[in-house]
């Protein structure tokens, strides 16, 4: 768990506008986090967790962003809120899970706490330190999406 | 009950709907630009899909490309690249491309009003979180992801969940219209309603400060919407609104009847009910000028760079995120705003760079001299508005004032191009973000209205444009 105690967490400093020429995923992955967070790159591993809090993703609707973490092991984002078009894109491409969390599970995360996301019961569990958080359950459509893996998998009923 | 106008638009294009669950929409324009597209065309050519309606999607090139002689080649190899692949890519899927060397070319939200492209009451979608400032015309009009434009590309449609609607309403008249323009409005909307005040709505911007604006103004209102965390903007179209897009390049041609059809039905019914609603009062409304590094930490031009915990009104993220920005901006709180000296001026983006704004920005330009510490350019927003203001001279009073004319791009708005601020740099901007690096690593970006940005690039420092001689 690699963890941000900051709202707004803006699309720019996740991805960097000069790194949008960049069409190679590997390399974007290297540039991750690079505005904000320069150590981001060597620290985080595969199957990491982000945390933090409202408004994540804030900003340009560069699907770059979502891609960027994606490629450098992020497999869920956890914060307060999102900016929508992040949401979309994450779950769209199938590239990460933004997960919508409480107070609780805020503030009683630490980094490097391990941690486990059951979306079929809506429960996080810190292993770290046995305590358990509800998370916000997904909406139809895009409990669909992550489902079927993405948006072009997704076959309506 | 009565609808609002975005429920109006939104039910006008519901292809199929599913109790309490998503639509499925109608999308009656895609624009396209060359830095979300290139993995969406990839896309269909995976697939083997063709565009579903090329004839409803156009493109043009403009966050990427150079701003200065467009007979040079292009030096960046991987923008010229991005260049290139749109050109391939429009000509194999039969779509109208304005490239580099078209007239028409310019940023994508400025070109499509320009040439009657963006019409009320229709559904609107690009690759751009700024494509809200279409909503100006009462379009439903919002920005998407690359998956999303390779959806809309192949069906002509989205699933999307009904956002809410949430309307802000503009109360009273500017003292001094030329000084506190529509950028000071919706700043200080941002600045109160906060960075997610508007998140999941649609926003209708309504009230006598908003009809009051003209078509270019009500743009930049529409424009920063997606600042305030919204989906999208909207004003209901006027009189004003029909005169605009009348005899464009696109204007349809059965547009009269057209016009009758919106004047009828494009308004909120007066027993409609808003999911939430905010008034702003704008009689006595200052300019604005960003002192942090989101658009909502924003303040009057008279006042001082605030304290964090009077920021943050017990909120610690807040304080620290207030903290946090005085270091990267490098700013005292409690010094006034009009001591902070700048390095750089930039005049331009989809917010700020169409005609009017050049105009207002040029009264106060002529006969003055840009600041010797100052660095000063303007990016018209357009070849269109180029071409224009140069046929006021306008070029002139800004080239002779030692300001750089350029050609037209999304330029440095957001740093993807050349024109780039240098770590440390000071900026005053007429763009819409002020996010840390957007406009260059360690660039510090002030976002302000184009008549602030011209008074800061003459006096080196930000000042009370209502002090000026404008009205």
């Amino acid at each position: 768990m690699i963890k941000y105690e900051r709202d707004n967490i803006d699309t720019d400093v996740i991805i960097p506008g000069q790194y949008l020429k960049v069409h190679d995923y590997a390399e974007l992955a290297t540039h991750a986090m690079e505005g904000l967070d320069p150590d981001f790159h060597s620290k985080v591993k595969e199957g990491d967790f982000i945390l933090s809090g409202k408004n994540f993703g804030c900003g340009s609707s560069r699907e770059h962003a979502p891609i960027a973490l994606s490629h450098s092991g992020i497999k869920a984002v956890l914060a307060l809120s999102f900016a929508r078009i992040f949401y979309r894109n994450s779950v769209d491409g199938a590239f990460l899970l933004p997960i919508e969390i409480e107070d609780d599970a805020y503030q009683g995360i630490s980094e490097g706490d391990e941690i486990d996301i059951d979306i079929k019961s809506n429960q996080i569990k810190n292993l770290t330190k046995n305590q358990t958080y509800k998370m916000k359950p997904f909406s139809e459509i895009i409990g669909k999406i992550i489902e079927a893996g993405g948006l072009f998998k997704y076959k309506p009923d | 009950m009565g609808k609002t106008l975005f429920e109006k638009i939104w039910d006008a294009h519901v292809v199929v709907e599913k109790e309490n669950g998503p639509s499925l929409i109608y999308i009656d324009r895609h624009l396209v630009h060359e830095v979300t597209s290139p993995q969406a065309f990839d896309g269909l050519r995976m697939n083997n899909r063709r565009v579903r309606r090329p004839d409803l999607t156009i493109a043009t090139m403009d966050h990427n490309v150079p701003t200065n002689d467009r007979s040079l080649p292009i030096l960046d190899q991987t923008s010229a690249i991005q260049i290139k692949t749109l050109e391939k890519n429009c000509q194999e899927f039969g779509i109208q491309l304005f490239d580099i060397n078209s007239p028409n070319q310019g940023i994508v939200h400025v070109i499509g009003p320009q040439l009657g492209i963006t019409l009320p009451g229709s559904t609107i979608v690009c690759g751009d979180s700024h494509t809200s400032t279409h909503g100006a015309f009462g379009a439903l009009a919002f920005g998407i992801g690359t998956s999303e434009v390779e959806h809309v590309l192949a069906s002509q449609s989205l699933w999307l969940e009904k956002p809410k609607s949430f309307e802000i309403k503009v109360e009273g008249k500017r003292k001094n219209p030329h000084a506190v323009t529509a950028k000071d409005i919706i700043l200080s909307i941002i600045k109160n309603i906060g960075t997610g005040g508007g998140t999941g709505t649609v926003i209708e911007y309504s009230g006598e400060g908003i009809t009051d604006l003209s078509m270019e103004q009500r743009m930049t209102i529409c424009n920063m919407s997606i600042e305030g965390g919204a989906r999208a903007g909207l004003v209901a179209p006027d009189e004003n609104t029909f005169e605009y897009l009348r005899g464009r390049k696109y204007t349809p041609k059965n547009y009269e009847s057209l016009v009758e059809y919106w004047r009828e039905n494009l308004k909120t019914d007066s027993d409609a009910k808003f999911d939430k609603t905010y008034t702003l009062h704008i009689d006595n409304i200052a300019p604005q000028v960003s002192w942090g590094t989101n658009p909502g930490m924003t303040c009057d031009v008279t006042e001082s760079v605030p304290y964090p915990d009077e920021f943050a009104k017990g909120d610690q993220n807040q304080k620290k995120a207030a903290q946090n920005a005085l270091e990267y901006m490098n700013l005292e709180a409690g010094t006034p705003i009009t001591e902070i000296k700048i390095d750089r001026v930039f005049i331009g983006s989809c917010t700020n760079a169409r005609l009017e704004d050049l105009i207002e920005a040029s009264k106060i330009i002529k006969g003055q001299k840009v600041s010797e510490k100052v660095r000063a350019m303007v990016v018209p927003g357009s070849q269109m508005v180029k071409r224009q203001a140069e046929e006021l001279g306008l070029d002139k009073i800004f080239t002779e004032a030692n300001f750089e004319w350029r050609e037209a791009g999304c330029s440095m708005c957001l740093g993807m191009n050349p024109d780039i601020l240098s770590p440390g740099e000071r900026c005053a901007s007429t763009s819409n973000r002020n996010f840390e690096g957007r406009q260059g690593a360690g660039g510090r970006t002030h976002l302000v209205s184009p008549v602030m940005a011209a008074a800061a690039a003459i006096e080196g420092h930000f000042v009370d444009t209502r002090e000026l001689d404008l009205d």
